[in-house]
């Protein structure tokens, strides 16, 4: 056969025609080309989301200018975002991992009543919150381990989950609303407690989007969600646990399920069996028309956070201009469809190749 | 949980045993806190004193099967806590009661077992009246009689005797209430917070709520919104209606487990410029109309109560015997309860009622 | 097809290509990655719409608004990657879209089923059965099945994109007995292929890409030299360059040692030891177990028996992350769904595995980590020079390069090399092999599996040579040719008939 004839640097050498040599390594950095393919598409993404939004308030401020367009009825929106917010933040990491979570509203009915039960109560602020918390870390233990370790398939070991969480819900509270009695919790909700006029709910919500954030694009934590969602096998092959990945992200979906559920005793001053109703497909929806891949290997939380936003304003331009939840429901369901659409078109035209 | 394999032990034992004994340790302490017994148990006593039944005696033995649906709603616990009181207090009743479903197959799994049982009588509070029809049309045929509790079977054929509530009348009553409130009160503006949209008697409750009104020249209904029947939705849906409404005057709000949430919207919008009337008869609604302070007033009752009158009804046809105070030999095949308003000045006639 | 053009955002694909194919031949199209081929093909195929110029089918001029309606005109394609559909049959697969159907909904099955096995025996494949689910297929019964698929539809040009690359050298020539009949018949044939020995055995005319351009069109295929066809394709001299070896084997310590190694029913027990700045080929045909040794050795696939140590130092069975963390990596066979991440950049492809070195309590340092990840890729001449590209707009070429920079970047001690230039064009695998040679010459171990023998031989030290699962030989790569390898590959199995795998590249 024929043996190596030239020499070894024959790529490298300049040939007529062909391509530039390549800058040797060490030189000093070319400036630096600031195309970000990735950051664009998310950022297209939102900025549709952001004119769906925009919209919204259009025709919230054009149809109740009086009672859309004042500082209490952004705190009304935020703070009912902020429950479903909390729960989209968690759900955007375990789609984003390829993974599915449909146990999160299960998980808030059971982590709420748990947390106001008598007894529970009798420890007060704390019992209540360290509940909660605790018992949305367990749900979200039992879903990674069956996932991650027991091989389950991810929407079977949820949907377990949703229906087994639920019946231990109903078990505890026998169909009965548990009101809680304890001030401290309950003066959390009212407008006293309001810092610089935002409720301690949007707070809350707020720290967790921003850890959220954070934790997803700056972290070690984050990439390795992305590449076991992007590529299971690379991940897997260039040595990342990707079960221990993937049990850390149902245990995260399950600590901001937990934080979830506080937030919503404060809100509701109640634990009841049907909480978070459904929660689970709106956190899932709202993470979609964000722009976060339901295949997984990619994430925004910028983006489900605008989604969740996106739906709680609608909720609330129907509620102020009294049209009846059945066609609230055909608007929502038509602005899935609309949102997804349009960023379909800004997405492909900014991005294809 | 247990079938964790080497790989998450190996290297990572540490942490992991550190993570499970907090685990452990949070668990052991969540375990006491599922208890849901007050501290000091004063019992949630239902069922109404001194009812008329045929008479309270022993007599012949009855055995009475009770089917119902999940009791996921502190409505539907109530239904099975007085059916479940009312019966001990026949010694010569025994009740056979079915783990509760919202499954139709199931529910009529459970109905075709009773009557396999050959139980004296039946005692169906269907999860879906229409669906179960054939199984009541069964027993009957079985020479089962059937009492058919609130929710109607879709032919009369398929019961011997109907009690339940009065949904229109429920609406007819809170309307009238506001509406003598209100009389005097030119342009006065009035809110429903309705319950579920999509069943029939938020329909009914509705219709009679509005054709009461109708009598109220001076009263106009601003707007309404349905939630949920549950407390997240109350809160939710009556937060939203509170800002489109920043004036009115009276609220009418279908069920007190919705009004926990309805109320506590409302505690943190921080008004109190209206009355508020409720509904179904909750306890914590009744203690709060009691106590005068806040913005609920009356509650409209949808009273679960029924549950006891259906075993006295079961029993007196168990027994073949009428029901005392009326002429009648036979007892009726449909009896309508009314729905009483509890204010201030009765509510402590109706406390016993109250459900959680 | 006339003066194309096509046009993505940013790029421009295509830049008045002229290509014209005439009935009953067989026309190659040449290229490196990127140069254009596959949206060509698409264009084609009605899958892409051009931006400018024209399409003229027998003499009309047509507009190719979609798949379909290409398909309809009697254009077929066959794509490289396999585009069939794992849980339907043989036969519902070859007649997916177009259904016999009674009372217009009703999928006649026998009918499919007979004129599948119809199809089948014309392809010389009467042995597949048109009822078993396509996932049960060998990737060369696949091809077939794609094959036919067009040939299922009233076909007069079948576009075929690298067609021989999952193949044997038997199934190659039953491929290349199809292609001439079908040409018999008065189709056109448009292949595509990266191996240049194959246009000669097949092809009638070359029409050479580079660039979004059209370079050569119409070169007689067999007549025209090699030198003048790579020449065009890379705009350089040369064509297949191998880095000249240290003159003695190098006498390093064992970085990788192996013993008894063995997974049943995959490969018997097997010791090998590659010393630093030593590269040695694994050389055997497809299913000899060449690739399941690499992934045993990685603790991706987990071994019956054996050790593998790396500086001495026995490695946990069956963990990749003991392989990794000991110093080990691996260079996966199918790179776009084992070893990289496609929607992201080349710097999160290529710090992946060292990503807790450019972060503090789980903080990515992003300036640092693009830093590094920059001047691995730069060492390794990537192009673009650009960490922030995203890998899947990378040729072939230089996506296997963010993989070795990967590794690079974390700093191990032993490569494994999968079939490290599959789907790599004539141009860059020199390079590639210049790449590999010199992180040979830094230090590292180097086991290299290829399906291609003069790959291996030119640039391993030592070759194994691999028959069902065995090693048969062991000797130095200087002390072999291909004759030898193939003859210790094939004993035992049906004489071949002569025809080489390769066509040696003639010496400059």
């Amino acid at each position: 056969m024929t043996q190596p004839a030239s020499p070894a640097g024959a790529a490298d050498a300049p040939v007529p025609g062909g391509p530039p040599p390549p800058a040797p390594a060490g030189r000093k950095e070319a400036p630096a080309t600031t195309r970000r393919p990735l950051g664009l598409r998310a950022d297209v993404r939102n900025l549709s989301l952001l004119a769906v939004l925009a919209v919204l308030v259009a025709v919230g401020g054009f149809t109740r200018p009086e009672q859309f367009l004042d500082t209490a009825n952004l705190q009304l929106v935020l703070t009912q975002a902020s429950v479903i917010g909390v729960v989209t933040v968690g759900m955007t990491f375990v789609i984003t991992s390829g993974g599915i979570d449909l146990s999160v509203g299960a998980i808030v009915a059971l982590a709420s009543v748990w947390a106001t039960t008598l007894a529970t109560q009798e420890y007060g602020f704390a019992g209540i919150l360290f509940t909660a918390v605790v018992v949305g870390l367990g749900c979200g233990l039992v879903n990674g381990l069956l996932i991650a370790y027991g091989g389950m398939v991810p929407f079977i070991a949820t949907l377990a989950m949703l229906a087994s969480a639920r019946g231990l819900a109903l078990q505890i509270t026998e169909g009965r609303t548990q009101i809680v009695t304890v001030d401290a919790v309950l003066d959390l909700g009212v407008p006293d407690a309001y810092v610089l006029g935002i409720p301690p709910l949007v707070l809350v919500f707020a720290a967790v989007t921003a850890v959220g954030w954070l934790l997803l694009n700056r972290t070690v934590f984050g990439r390795r969600t992305v590449a076991v969602g992007g590529n299971p096998e690379a991940a897997r092959l260039a040595g990342i646990d990707v079960r221990r990945q993937r049990l850390y992200l149902y245990l995260l979906s399950g600590l901001c399920c937990g934080i979830a559920a506080f937030l919503l005793i404060v809100l509701a001053g109640s634990g009841q069996n049907t909480n978070g109703n459904l929660y689970e497909l709106d956190a899932i929806a709202a993470a979609i028309i964000g722009g976060t891949l339901l295949s997984g290997g990619r994430g925004t939380i910028t983006g489900s956070v605008l989604g969740v936003l996106v739906f709680t304003t609608i909720t609330n331009i129907f509620a102020l201009n009294n049209l009846q939840s059945d066609v609230q429901q055909i608007a929502k369901g038509a602005i899935i469809v609309a949102a997804v659409l349009v960023q379909h078109r800004t997405a492909r035209g900014a991005t294809e190749h | 949980m247990s079938d964790v394999t080497p790989e998450a032990g190996g290297r990572t034992s540490r942490r992991g045993m550190l993570f499970g004994a907090a685990a452990v340790s949070a668990g052991a302490l969540l375990t006491a806190c599922t208890s849901n017994e007050p501290k000091n148990s004063a019992g949630s006593a239902p069922a109404a004193s001194g009812a008329q039944a045929a008479d309270d005696k022993p007599g012949t033995p009855v055995t009475i099967g009770f089917a119902g649906p999940q009791a996921d709603h502190g409505w539907l616990n109530a239904i099975n806590e007085n059916a479940k009181e009312r019966a001990s207090r026949y010694s010569e009743v025994t009740l056979e009661i079915t783990e509760g479903s919202n499954d139709t197959a199931a529910q009529i799994g459970q109905i075709q077992t009773l009557i396999n049982k050959k139980v004296d009588v039946l005692v169906v509070l269907p999860a879906d009246g229409k669906a179960l029809t054939q199984v009541g049309l069964q027993a009957m045929k079985a020479g089962i009689p059937v009492v058919n509790l609130d929710r109607v079977f879709a032919s009369p054929q398929a019961y011997r005797c109907w009690i339940g509530g009065d949904n229109y009348g429920m609406g007819l009553n809170a309307g009238r209430y506001i509406g003598e409130q209100l009389k005097d009160k030119p342009d006065a503006k009035v809110v429903e917070l309705a319950g579920l949209d999509n069943l029939e008697l938020t329909k009914q409750r509705s219709q009679g709520f509005d054709d009461a009104l109708k009598n109220y020249p001076n009263i106009t209904k601003v707007a309404r919104q349905a939630a949920e029947f549950t407390v997240e939705s109350g809160q939710a849906k009556m937060a939203q209606l509170l800002q489109a409404q920043k004036q009115f005057d009276a609220l009418w709000n279908h069920d007190d487990d919705q009004g926990v949430g309805a109320l506590r919207a409302i505690e943190q919008a921080g008004r109190d410029d209206f009355l508020m009337v409720g509904g179904a008869g909750a306890r914590s609604a009744m203690d709060a109309i009691k106590s005068g302070r806040g913005v609920l007033k009356a509650t409209v009752l949808y009273p679960p109560t029924m549950a006891a009158s259906a075993i006295d009804l079961a029993r007196a046809l168990g027994q073949k015997k009428g029901v005392g105070g009326l002429a009648e030999m036979e007892i009726p095949s449909s009896i309508t309860l009314y729905s009483a308003v509890v204010t201030k000045d009765n509510v402590d006639d109706y406390l016993p009622t109250g459900f959680n | 097809m006339s003066g194309i053009t096509k046009s993505f955002p940013g790029v421009r694909a295509l830049d008045g290509v002229d290509l014209d194919v005439l009935a009953g031949e067989v026309h190659c199209l040449l290229g490196q990655n990127g140069a254009g081929k596959s949206t060509l093909i698409k264009v084609l195929a009605g899958a892409h719409q051009p931006d400018g110029g024209a399409i003229t089918w027998r003499g009309d001029q047509v507009r190719l608004k979609s798949p379909m309606a290409a398909m309809r005109l009697g254009i077929a394609t066959i794509y490289q990657e396999l585009d069939l559909v794992r849980g339907l049959s043989v036969a519902e697969n070859v007649f997916l879209g177009h259904e016999p159907t009674a009372a217009g909904f009703v999928v006649r099955g026998r009918t499919a089923r007979t004129a599948t096995a119809a199809l089948l025996r014309r392809l010389g494949h009467p042995e597949i059965d048109p009822g078993r689910p396509v996932g049960e297929l060998s990737a060369a019964q696949a091809q077939i099945v794609s094959m036919a698929r067009a040939l299922s539809h009233d076909v007069r040009l079948i576009v075929m994109d690298e067609p021989s690359a999952a193949l044997d050298p038997d199934e190659t020539d039953n491929l290349f007995r199809i292609v001439a009949d079908l040409t018999a018949d008065g189709v056109a044939v448009v292949y595509i292929s990266h191996r240049l020995e194959e246009i000669r055995r097949i092809g009638d005319r070359v029409t050479v890409l580079k660039d979004g351009r059209a370079v050569a069109g119409g070169l007689p295929a067999k007549s025209t030299p090699t030198r003048d066809v790579v020449a065009l394709m890379t705009g350089r001299d040369v064509a297949y360059v191998f880095p000249p070896r240290p003159p003695l084997p190098p006498r390093g310590q064992p970085a990788l040692t192996v013993q008894g190694l063995t997974r049943r029913g995959e490969f018997e027990p097997l010791d090998l030891e590659v010393r630093a700045g030593e590269i040695v080929g694994l050389a055997g045909l497809v299913g000899s177990g060449r690739s399941e040794i690499l992934e045993t050795v990685y603790g991706a696939r987990k071994a019956d028996a054996g050790t593998v140590r790396v500086a001495g130092r026995a490695l946990r069975p069956g963990s990749v992350r003991a392989a990794v963390r000991a110093g080990l990596g691996l260079a996966p066979e199918e790179r776009k769904a084992q070893g990289l991440l496609m929607l992201e950049s080349v710097t999160s492809n290529v710090s992946v595995s060292a990503l807790s070195r450019y972060a503090r309590a789980g903080w990515i340092d992003r300036s640092a980590e693009r830093a590094a990840a920059r001047a691995a890729t730069r060492e390794l001449s990537l192009r673009p020079d650009n960490p922030d590209a995203r890998i899947r707009t990378l040729s072939g070429g230089n996506q296997q390069k963010a993989v070795l920079a990967r590794w690079l970047l974390r700093g191990c001690r032993v490569l494994l090399l999968d079939e490290p230039t599959r789907g790599v064009d004539v141009g860059a695998r020199a390079e590639l092999y210049a790449v590999i040679r010199r992180l040979a010459d830094d230090g590292l171990a180097v086991l290299l599996v290829s399906s291609e023998v003069p790959e291996v031989l030119g640039l391993a030290d030592r070759v194994l040579v691999l028959r069902e699962g065995r090693v048969v030989h062991t000797a130095p790569a200087r002390e072999l040719d291909e004759h030898r390898v193939l003859d210790l590959v094939m004993e035992g199995s049906p004489a071949t008939k002569g025809s080489p795998v390769w066509e040696g590249s003639p010496t400059p």
